[in-house]
C-alpha cells in the first residue's frame, strides 16, 4: 500500500496538481467538479476512473474533449462500477502474470456515477462490485435527481421535493417517498469502509477519501452534491447549501467501518433548523404554503429521529 | 510462469463447450467476466476450473448479470489484456446494450455464443434468434458446426480481434446442446501450438499505461458520430475479411485443418443447394450426398463468417447453382428470414438466374431432420426444372399443425 | 479542433490528454503538462461568463477557500499563494467570492465588460458591521 499524501491543512492541499480540468461542460456553480477535485487530489497515487451515464459524463467526455488527466472510462448509465471492476481484475491479472508495463505504481480505481445511476440503474452493478470485493471506491454524486435528464425523481429524492415526474401541483406537494438509504445498504454489504461526505467539509472528505484508499476492498462513498439547476438556487450559493445540508443534519457525516462501526464525523456547533435548508431552495418553496408546513414539522422530526439513530448506532457500536 | 501445462492427447473427446473452455485456456485469456446461462456455462465453468487447479492464471469474475459480465469485459479490455467470456439467449439479449458498446470502443474480446432461442415462450434449446438478434452489434461473427470448429476458431477469433489494424471483438457461435454437449473427437493443438498462434496480447490504448492516460466511452453528438460509426463500418467491411483469410492460412499450415470463409460442400456441378449455418451444415452435407445417389446434383453452402458478411465470396460460391434455399433458424417475425434478405442483396445485381426460396425452421431446438432436408432438395428440384419459384418464398419446415407458409 | 474525416482519427473514438509521455501526473503541474488538442484543457469557455470575478491581492490571505471550492479549477494556487484566476475556464459562478473570508473581499464578482483596473480602483473598504 502506499503512503498517504500528506495534507495538514489547506495551503497544503492547494499545492495538489489537478487530475480533472476546467472548460468542462458542468453548469457554472455545480458541486459535481468540487467533489471529484476533492476526491483526486486526496492522493497522488496513478487513477484508474469510471463515469457512468449522467452529468458528470456527459459533461466531461465530449468528443474531441476530455477533462480527464487520468485514464477514464465510460460504457452506459449503469455499469460504471462494473467497469472499473473490470479493469482493476486486469490489473489483478497483469500483476500476477509480470506484464504490466509500470509495475512499480499503486493505482486507485474510482467509480463516480450520480444518485440515479447508483440508488436506481446501476444498484444491482454496484451491489456485486462490493459483494466480490474489487479494490475500488465507488462514489456517489447525490444531488437527489435525474439531474442529466431534466429533472425527474430518484429514490434518492426527498419527500417534498418537487420533481419533474413527481411535481407539485394543485393537489401533490412532490415526491411522496423517502430518500433510500444506500450508505446503510452498501455498508450491509460488510465492506470495509462506507461514507457520507459533503465538500464544504474538504478535510473530512479528504480524511475519508484517503481512508478508503488504504483500505483492501470496496469502498462506497456518498457525497452530498447541491445542484443548482435543480434545487433551484444561485450558482454562487453551492457552498452554502451545502453547509446548510450538513448543519441541519439532513446530510450527517460519518463513516462505517467494516460494515458495522458507525462513527459521527461531524457534529455542527449549531444545527440550523431544517427549515432553513428547505428554504433555500426552489424545490421545496411549495411546502411553505399553509396546507404543507406540516410537512417541513415532519422533515425536522424525520431528520432529527435519524441523527438519534446514527448516535445511538454509534455508541452502541453496531 | 506460474502454472502448468496441460497434456493433451492428440485427439481428445471433447463437447462444442470443453473444446471452446480449453481454447480460452490454451489462449492464456487474463479476465473472464461471467455469468452461468444454460447451454454455455460450462466454457466459462471451465475456465474457472483450470485456474483453480492452476493451469493458467488470471482472474474470473463471477458476476450478477450477463450485462456486468459484458461490462466487466469492456472494463478489462480497455484496461489492456485478453479477455472472454460466453453466454446465450437471455444472457446475449441482456447484453445487447453493452456488445455494442465494445465494437463502438473497439475492444477485441472474445465471446463464445452457444446459440439458443429467445422467450417467450422460455426455451433452453438451439436456435439462431440470439445470433440474428445481435448480427448489426459491430461484431465480428464466426460460425462454428461441431466441437473441432468452435475449439479452433477461438485461436482464430483472439488472433483477429486483436490484431491492430482491427481491434473489433468477435463473437464465435456454436449452436446449443447440438454442438455444445454433444461429445465428438477434437484434434488438439498442445498448448505451446496454440499460445504460439494466438500470440501474446499487444496492448493498444490500454487504461493501465499510467504514462499514456486515455479517455474511453467519448460522447459523440451529430457533429462526430456519424464519422465514427462510418470508420468502426469501413474497418469491418475492409479490413477483417484479409486477416481472417490470413488467420485460417496460417491455422491450415499449423494444424492441416482448412477453414474458408464461405464452406462449401459439392457446389462445383451443383443445381440446387441450401444455404445455412451451425449443425444444419452437416446434416445437408449428408443428405446432399445421398440426394445425388438419387440424380440429384445437390450441394451445401455454410457461412462461417457471419459478419461481415461474406457478399462477393457468398455470390461467388452460388455462381453456377440454379436453385438455393436460404435456411433461417430463427423467426423473422414479419419479414423474410436474415439470410433469405442477405442473399437476395448479395445475388440481386449478379448474372445469376438462380431461384431463391427461404426457409424457417429448428425453432426452440426442434429437430432439421433428414427427410425434411430430402423433400427441400426435391422441392428446389421442382423449381429448377419448372423455372420458377413453384413453392411460396417462405416455408415453414418442421411445425405441427396446417402447413404454415408467406410470401 | 477542425472536424475530420471519418478516416482521420483514433479508432473508439479513444482521445489521449497529453502528447507522448508523462510520467508523474499528480506531481507535475498544470504549466508543466504537454496537454494534447484534445484536452478540454486547451478550450475555454469565457463565453459563458456574464459576470466575472476580480482579483485584489490587497486583501487576500492565501487561506485558499476559493482554490478548493472553485469547480472549475479556476483559482490558480501556486506554493500555497493564491495568484490569479483562470479566465479561460471561469464561468463566472460567484462561489469564490461567497467563500472569500476577508474584509472587504479579496474576489468580488463585476459585469464580463467591466474594467478590472477600474473596480480596482474603487474597491470597498472594510465593512465594519460585519463580524
Amino acid at each position: 500500500m502506499s503512503e498517504n499524501k500528506n495534507i495538514k491543512n489547506l495551503k497544503e492541499f492547494s499545492t495538489s496538481a489537478d487530475r480533472f480540468e476546467g472548460a468542462n461542460l458542468l453548469c457554472p456553480g455545480c458541486a459535481h467538479s468540487i467533489i471529484v477535485r476533492e476526491v483526486l487530489n486526496a492522493t497522488n497515487d496513478d487513477l484508474i476512473l469510471s463515469a457512468s451515464t449522467g452529468c458528470l459524463e456527459v459533461c466531461t467526455a465530449v468528443y474531441p474533449y476530455t477533462s480527464w488527466d487520468a485514464s477514464w472510462i465510460h460504457i452506459g448509465f449503469e455499469n460504471g462500477s462494473t467497469a472499473v471492476a473490470g479493469a482493476e481484475s486486469m490489473y489483478k491479472a497483469l500483476k500476477t502474470k509480470g506484464r504490466l508495463k509500470q509495475p512499480d505504481r499503486n493505482p486507485k480505481f474510482v467509480s463516480f456515477a450520480g444518485d440515479g445511476a447508483s440508488y436506481d440503474i446501476g444498484f444491482q452493478w454496484i451491489s456485486g462490485c462490493m459483494e466480490r470485493g474489487h479494490n475500488i471506491m465507488h462514489v456517489v454524486l447525490d444531488n437527489e435527481v435525474y439531474a442529466n435528464t431534466g429533472g425527474q425523481r430518484s429514490s434518492s429524492t426527498p419527500i417534498g421535493s418537487s420533481a419533474t415526474t413527481s411535481p407539485e401541483g394543485r393537489r401533490s406537494y412532490g415526491e411522496k417517498k423517502n430518500k433510500k438509504d444506500m450508505v446503510s445498504i452498501m455498508a450491509s454489504h460488510n465492506i470495509p469502509y462506507s461514507a457520507q461526505v459533503a465538500p464544504n467539509k474538504w478535510k473530512d472528505m479528504v480524511k475519508k477519501i484517503q481512508h478508503g484508499f488504504s483500505v483492501d476492498g470496496p469502498v462506497f462513498i456518498n457525497a452530498v452534491s447541491p445542484c443548482t439547476t435543480e434545487w433551484k438556487f444561485d450558482p454562487k450559493d453551492t457552498m452554502h447549501l451545502a453547509d446548510l445540508a450538513t448543519d441541519s443534519l439532513v446530510f450527517p457525516l460519518y463513516e462505517i467501518i467494516d460494515g458495522h462501526e458507525l462513527n459521527i464525523t461531524y457534529r455542527p456547533k449549531t444545527v440550523v433548523p431544517v427549515e432553513e435548508y428547505l428554504a433555500a431552495q426552489g424545490r421545496f418553496k411549495h411546502l411553505f404554503k399553509d396546507e404543507y408546513k406540516h410537512l417541513i414539522k415532519e422533515w425536522q422530526e424525520r431528520v432529527d429521529a435519524k441523527w438519534a439513530q446514527l448516535n445511538r448506532r454509534e455508541e452502541a457500536r453496531v | 510462469m506460474a502454472f502448468d501445462k496441460m497434456e493433451l492427447q492428440k485427439i481428445e473427446v471433447w463437447d462444442g463447450n470443453r473444446a471452446a473452455a480449453q481454447a480460452l485456456r490454451q489462449s492464456q485469456v487474463d479476465v473472464v467476466a461471467a455469468y452461468p446461462i444454460t447451454p454455455s456455462t460450462p466454457i466459462v465453468e471451465g475456465y474457472a476450473k483450470f485456474l483453480a487447479d492452476g493451469y493458467i492464471e488470471g482472474e474470473f469474475v463471477m458476476v450478477e448479470s450477463e450485462h456486468a459480465a459484458m461490462s466487466g469485459c469492456i472494463g478489462a479490455a480497455a484496461a489492456g489484456g485478453r479477455v472472454a467470456t460466453a453466454t446465450s439467449s437471455q444472457g446475449y439479449a441482456l447484453m445487447v446494450e453493452t456488445l455494442y458498446q465494445a465494437s463502438g470502443m473497439r475492444l477485441p474480446i472474445v465471446l463464445n455464443v452457444v446459440n439458443r432461442a429467445l422467450a417467450a415462450p422460455l426455451n433452453v434449446n438451439g436456435d439462431h434468434s440470439d445470433m440474428y438478434l445481435g448480427r448489426d452489434s459491430g461484431w465480428i461473427q464466426l460460425d462454428a458446426y461441431c466441437p473441432q470448429d468452435a475449439y479452433d476458431l477461438n485461436f482464430i477469433a483472439f488472433k483477429v480481434s486483436e490484431d491492430h489494424d482491427v481491434r473489433l471483438p468477435c463473437m464465435v457461435h456454436q449452436d446449443g446442446f447440438i454442438t455444445s454437449h454433444t461429445a465428438q473427437g477434437v484434434h488438439t493443438l498442445t498448448d505451446d501450438e496454440a499460445y504460439g498462434f494466438v500470440g501474446e496480447y499487444q496492448p493498444m490504448n490500454d487504461m493501465l499505461d499510467f504514462e499514456h492516460p486515455v479517455t474511453h466511452g467519448v460522447q459523440t453528438e451529430e457533429d462526430w458520430h456519424f464519422e465514427h460509426k462510418a470508420r468502426q463500418h469501413n474497418d469491418l467491411m475492409t479490413k477483417v475479411m484479409p486477416k481472417i483469410q490470413t488467420a485460417f492460412d496460417d491455422f491450415e499450415k499449423l494444424s492441416g485443418r482448412k477453414y474458408n470463409i464461405v464452406e462449401s460442400y459439392d457446389m462445383s456441378d451443383a443445381d440446387v443447394c441450401v444455404v445455412c449455418m451451425g449443425t444444419s451444415v452437416e446434416t445437408a452435407r449428408e443428405v446432399a450426398t445421398e440426394m445425388r445417389a438419387k440424380g440429384i446434383k445437390a450441394g451445401v453452402v455454410g457461412l462461417r463468417v457471419i459478419r461481415p458478411f461474406p457478399f462477393f465470396e457468398i455470390a461467388e460460391a452460388l455462381k453456377g447453382v440454379k436453385a438455393i434455399a436460404a435456411l433461417d433458424r430463427s423467426s423473422p417475425n414479419g419479414a423474410a428470414g436474415m439470410l433469405f434478405n442477405e442473399l437476395a442483396g448479395a445475388l440481386f445485381n449478379t448474372g445469376t438466374k438462380a431461384l431463391l426460396s427461404g426457409y424457417v425452421y429448428g425453432l426452440g431446438g426442434r429437430d432439421l431432420t433428414k427427410a425434411h432436408l430430402v423433400s427441400l432438395f426435391t422441392e428446389l428440384q421442382k423449381n429448377v426444372d419448372a423455372g420458377k419459384v413453384t413453392t411460396p418464398l417462405q416455408q415453414f419446415i418442421g411445425v405441427r399443425g396446417p402447413k404454415l407458409s408467406f410470401l | 479542433m477542425a472536424n475530420k474525416g471519418w478516416d482521420e482519427f483514433e479508432i473508439g473514438a479513444m482521445l489521449r490528454t497529453f502528447e507522448g509521455k508523462i510520467d508523474d501526473i499528480a506531481g507535475t503541474l498544470q504549466e508543466n503538462r504537454a496537454y494534447s488538442q484534445n484536452s478540454s484543457f486547451v478550450a475555454s469557455v469565457a463565453d459563458w461568463r456574464i459576470i466575472k470575478p476580480v482579483f485584489n491581492k490587497d486583501f487576500c490571505i492565501d487561506c485558499q477557500f476559493c482554490w478548493v471550492y472553485c469547480p472549475d479549477i479556476s483559482i490558480i494556487s501556486r506554493d500555497k499563494k493564491m495568484i490569479g484566476i483562470d479566465m479561460d475556464h471561469c464561468k463566472g459562478c460567484g462561489i469564490c467570492v461567497e467563500v472569500c473570508p476577508t474584509n472587504p473581499k479579496s474576489l468580488m464578482m463585476f459585469p464580463e465588460k467591466a474594467d478590472e483596473e477600474t473596480e480596482l480602483a474603487a474597491w470597498p473598504a472594510k465593512n465594519e458591521e460585519k463580524k
